[in-house]
């Protein structure tokens, strides 16, 4: 786990050097200890009684978060709610990764960052927030992009994927290495007043180049720099991950998992659309 | 069939019903726990979620028996 963690510290600042010789090969993998089923402690029942309260939430759900290691791609407008939930929920150990740095721009749908961050990391500045918002849990920022060359050492050891990014290109590497690694995935876009939602369970549910085969050609799906989006809207989509993502992780019921849920909030619409796997699909048809 | 007693008179709602519900997951169906509640809504609250929870109740003054479903 350790070990695991240092290549992973490792990959993250060779990355943010450019120039830099690569980092050297990770060590041969630990065998994973066996997850720790400790009761909940007095501080962490009275932190979650507010979900333990519920019919649906169990002990057992709130352990198997705490022992739960989540990656969040992103620490933008998506990724500022799903670490939010995520680190107010009890998960154990969340890695952020993102390249950015945070823009004054930023600042209206990326809540996680505030007006005297500007310039700092983005992975360092939502740590640094998450870690005042539950300091039970471990954060790990990644000041990396996420990209084909990185993306199988990042998942590696993850139990759950979260992709907030701005870019189908990433979408499209996220999906290929929790495919690649049978990791679950929740996917999440945003533009404008509207976005998608999807949970992906690799080998049992369509994955998303099940749903979207082919990225749009260039131009044709402007980017949220281009077409704006509305903070509020963000916040939707990012809480409908983190939802999926909660659920995906404690077993409960109902996922969006089989298909995706497109939301238009000038239209105020909820709409599931139900996706089969695709036989042919080149990054989840080998599992 | 075992049983088990929880005092839950120093607590306030919520708490009452986390820690009573926690106590119940821990059991198999059919055992039983006694829970004593403090005076006040902790004595509707408890053994009304128990009741929607499937469980089975039964109330004796500041005393809630409850059979895990």
């Amino acid at each position: 786990m350790n070990s695991r963690r240092a290549f992973l510290r490792g990959l993250a600042s060779a990355a943010v050097r450019p120039g830099t010789e690569p980092a050297a090969p990770a060590p041969p993998p630990e065998p994973e200890p066996e997850p720790g089923r400790a009761p909940l402690s007095e501080a962490e029942l009275d932190r979650y009684s507010r979900q333990l309260v519920l019919p649906e939430w169990s002990e057992a759900a709130q352990v198997a978060l705490r022992e739960a290691a989540v990656l969040v791609i992103g620490a933008g407008a998506l990724g500022s709610p799903v670490a939010t939930y995520l680190a107010g929920a009890g998960v154990g150990r969340i890695g952020i990764a993102d390249d950015d740095e945070v823009a004054v721009s930023n600042l209206h749908r990326q809540h996680l960052h505030f007006t005297p961050d500007v310039g700092v990391p983005k992975a360092a500045s939502a740590a640094a927030k998450l870690a005042f918002l539950n300091p039970e849990i471990l954060v790990e920022p990644y000041q990396v992009r996420f990209e084909p060359a990185n993306a199988a050492a990042l998942v590696e050891g993850q139990d759950l994927v979260v992709d907030c990014s701005d870019s189908f290109e990433t979408r499209y590497a996220v999906n290929a290495a929790c495919c690649a690694a049978g990791i679950p995935l929740v996917e999440g876009g945003v533009v404008g007043l509207g976005g998608l939602v999807m949970a992906i369970r690799p080998g049992e549910t369509a994955c998303y180049r099940c749903a979207f085969p082919e990225p749009p050609p260039p131009g044709a799906a402007p980017s949220c720099a281009e077409a704006g989006v509305l903070g509020p809207a963000a916040g939707v989509i990012g809480s409908l991950q983190a939802l999926e993502a909660i659920r995906l992780l404690a077993g409960l019921p109902g996922e969006a998992a089989g298909g995706f849920l497109e939301v238009d909030l000038a239209r105020q619409t909820f709409v599931r659309v139900s996706v089969a796997r695709r036989p042919a699909c080149p990054d989840c048809n080998p599992l | 069939m075992a049983a088990r007693t929880l005092d839950i008179t120093g607590l306030t709602c919520p708490m009452t019903w986390v820690r009573t519900k926690l106590e119940l997951e821990r059991l198999a169906p059919g055992d039983e726990l006694t829970v004593l509640c403090p005076e006040g809504e902790a004595l509707e609250n408890v053994p009304g979620s128990a009741r929607e929870a499937g469980h089975r109740v039964a109330v004796e003054g500041r005393i809630v028996h409850i059979v895990r479903a």
